[in-house]
């Protein structure tokens, strides 16, 4: 039954996407527009470019520095949040720096990361690690900070070692705003992924769209394009799936 | 931790068990805002002696909570001292366990209900077979046998209450703290959940100190009462209760005993409630 209706809400959601690429697939075809080539080339392009290894390879390096800018960097992020969420005297010492450090667009400090880190891989998913951090770190303090005293009551008079204390009180119940974090600093890696690529960049898809775009090979900027979006898309539901495991007590239990 | 809780439960009396008194010595507590002292109570000295069902009744913000957090290490005392078994308490102790009033926040509910029980135990080292069989019999002695896979938002306010009891019994403290345990249930649950704190007490000869506002509830429940009233608050009165150890919601609470005592604490209360509002 379950299985159905899964089925069911899939296909609920996707008769729109698909409606619309037949949409832009028929629209497009006779198009002459320089700019905006047929659906149907960029489809071929991106077919050859998968053939050739170039796609694959630039995916591949993409998808390398997003993984490992977003695991730093939430983990980061967690872990900083934690400590300042439980320490009133560090939450008031820090707090004005890290109002200033959220407000500043990370995308900004690519050049500087990468000026003087260099153009490998390693600068890139620093500059991943750096912009994730902060959506992860300001939800979790805020998470740890409201943690009621009924619970740090429970702790305290049943004398719940440090440990658990951390892993099976704190984390759990800081963890719905945690995940709230997360879901911005994905989006916030996607963009900060392709713009990294574009500065001194040897490979990745920022590098496939801005070489292809300057070599005037429309068609393949498109494919580019539009397979970053898919990658976006990919990881919001690999984050939904894990969201939904990890929280179904915090779901059912506000439905109660 | 060799013997089953059943078996300790079953052969925990006055006799094989060493019980544990507490002991409230001129306890007084002033909190201070702003520069701006604020005494909650002065004074207070009462004995809890073991196996005894000791409740403390007053009116709303007389600072029996406060009196409850200092009674469980959770808050430092102005003046005076807690000793328990005759060590000066300083933090809370494995001989005591905690019951709050707010069971939803007291229970963690992305743990199921037995590992909500069994989680003092972990944090104590008891292995997991151990754990679980200990959780399931606290959880089969409140009556929620078969509940223990359950989460606790999938149960019913009572039972969440049951729960919070089960894992105070599993803790194996030799003291229960109930802070008004039983002020978010309704009338017929709660008469339920009194009937429960005495046959623990009956059968574990543990000692209780419950909190409440309701004057009934304190002696159906009590060996002694305690009664607080005024600002700052101190004890007005101390009554003996004298309804033998079997108790019946209907026939105790009719005993002239029973309506003698009522009104000898609401007098109390009324009468320095009173003073307070005259000075």
């Amino acid at each position: 039954m379950s299985t159905t209706n899964t089925l069911r809400r899939f296909l609920e959601q996707a008769w729109l996407p698909f409606a619309l690429l037949a949409l832009w697939w028929v629209l497009s075809s006779g198009s002459t527009n320089f700019y905006f080539p047929p659906l149907s080339v960029i489809w071929e392009t991106f077919l050859d470019e998968l053939l050739t290894g170039r796609m694959l390879r630039n995916i591949g390096a993409s998808m390398r520095n997003i993984t490992a800018g977003l695991f730093i960097g939430v983990l980061a992020g967690v872990f900083i949040g934690v400590a300042i969420g439980r320490s009133r005297n560090l939450r008031a010492v820090l707090d004005p720096y890290l109002q200033f450090l959220r407000a500043m667009p990370q995308v900004a400090l690519i050049p500087i990361i990468i000026g003087a880190f260099g153009i490998t891989a390693l600068p890139k998913i620093w500059a991943i690690a750096f912009a994730c951090v902060w959506p992860v770190l300001l939800n979790t303090i805020d998470g740890i900070r409201a943690i009621d005293t009924g619970t740090r009551d429970m702790v305290r008079s049943y004398r719940i070692n440090r440990r658990l204390e951390l892993f099976k009180v704190m984390l759990p119940a800081a963890l719905p705003q945690i995940m709230a974090g997360i879901r911005v600093s994905l989006s916030v890696a996607v963009v900060v992924m392709v713009v990294s690529e574009i500065w001194g960049a040897t490979e990745g898809l920022g590098f496939f769209i801005n070489q292809s775009g300057a070599q005037f090979q429309v068609a393949a900027t498109w494919a580019g394009t539009l397979v970053v979006g898919l990658i976006g898309y990919l990881l919001s539901l690999i984050f939904l799936f894990i969201e939904h495991r990890s929280l179904h007590w915090y779901h059912n239990s506000a439905q109660q | 931790m060799e013997k089953t809780v059943t078996q300790e439960f079953e052969t925990r009396d006055s006799v094989s068990k060493p019980h544990t008194r507490l002991d409230v010595i001129e306890l007084g507590k002033t909190y201070v805002t702003n520069g701006e002292e604020h005494e909650i109570f002065r004074g207070l000295d009462f004995a809890v002696e073991p196996g005894q069902v000791v409740c403390i009744v007053g009116p709303s913000g007389v600072g029996k909570t406060t009196l409850l957090r200092c009674l469980s290490g959770l808050l430092e005392a102005t003046t005076g001292h807690v000793s328990i078994g005759g060590k000066p308490l300083t933090e809370p102790v494995p001989e005591m366990a905690v019951v709050f009033q707010d069971y939803s926040r007291s229970l963690m509910p992305w743990m199921r209900t037995r590992e909500n029980v069994a989680f003092p135990l972990e944090s104590k080292g008891v292995p997991k077979e151990e754990r679980r069989r200990v959780a399931e019999e606290a959880l089969t002695a409140v009556g929620l046998a078969g509940a223990g896979k359950k989460y606790p938002w999938q149960l019913s306010g009572g039972m969440q209450q049951r729960a919070a009891i089960a894992r105070a019994l599993a803790y194996n403290a030799d003291v229960l703290l109930m802070d008004e345990p039983f002020a978010s249930v309704d009338a017929q649950t709660r008469f339920d959940l009194e009937d429960l704190v005495l046959d623990l007490r009956s059968r574990l000869g543990i000692s209780v100190v419950l909190v409440t506002h309701d004057i009934d509830e304190a002696i159906y429940l009590a060996d002694r009462v305690v009664v607080l009233s005024g600002k700052p608050a101190s004890i007005v009165d101390i009554v003996d209760i004298h309804l033998g150890r079997d108790r019946d919601q209907l026939t105790t609470k009719a005993q002239p005993e029973f309506v003698e005592a009522r009104a000898r604490v609401l007098r109390q209360i009324r009468r320095n409630a009173d003073e307070v509002d005259a000075s």
